[in-house]
């Protein structure tokens, strides 16, 4: 039984996904966890290999991972291609992406049991809220916006 | 991903009235060419 506060409305947070295609159909794909996918039309639930679907767990680093703020998922973003500072200064750009391997930035609603930190959340359930395409063109965005059910912006 | 240290986390409980997982959009329909009467 939680002993936090009961809200009726899902958190909205930001966060990052891989775009990558399965069989004929591009689809987001967790950014730290390889080849695991979201599904369309349905909560993405989080499970933990050591908890179940008990996951998100205190004590643990289970759990579906969003950020509070639309910088720090940008931030991850310049961490992971390693473009963090240009000339001593903090790059504002966001860094050019290997072709051919487009990354979805965007807000994700949470909801379930989620346990909040100063920077982020780490929740039972989710679902794509609205998705900002970088590397990625008209045609995936309409894909996805069709699959998803959710504002696709291209790059 | 760093969102913070561990010892700042706070447990919420969200319910939703309706999940957050939009309907999928319908299919298109082809446009119809007007028929003359």
């Amino acid at each position: 039984m939680s002993s936090g506060p009961f809200l009726t409305e899902p958190i909205v947070a930001w966060r990052l996904w891989h775009v990558r295609r399965h069989d004929d159909v591009h689809r987001l794909e967790s950014f730290t966890w390889h080849h695991v996918s979201w599904p369309a039309g349905a909560r993405f639930e989080a499970e933990c290999s050591t908890h179940g679907v008990a996951a998100p767990v205190e004590g643990h680093e289970c759990g579906i991972y969003a950020f509070k703020t639309r910088e720090l998922a940008e931030d991850l973003l310049r961490r992971y291609t390693g473009v963090r500072q240009h000339y001593g200064h903090p790059n504002q750009e966001l860094p050019p992406l290997r072709q051919g391997c487009p990354i979805a930035i965007g807000r994700v609603s949470l909801w379930g049991r989620v346990l909040a930190r100063e920077h982020g959340f780490r929740a039972q359930y989710a679902y794509p809220y609205e998705l900002f395409l970088i590397g990625g063109e008209d045609t995936l965005a309409r894909e996805l916006r069709r699959l998803y059910a959710v504002d696709v912006w291209p790059s | 991903m760093d969102i913070g240290a561990p010892d700042t986390e706070h447990e919420i409980e969200i319910a939703p009235l309706d999940e957050p997982v939009p309907a999928p959009a319908p299919a298109e329909e082809p446009a119809q060419e007007p028929v003359p009467a």
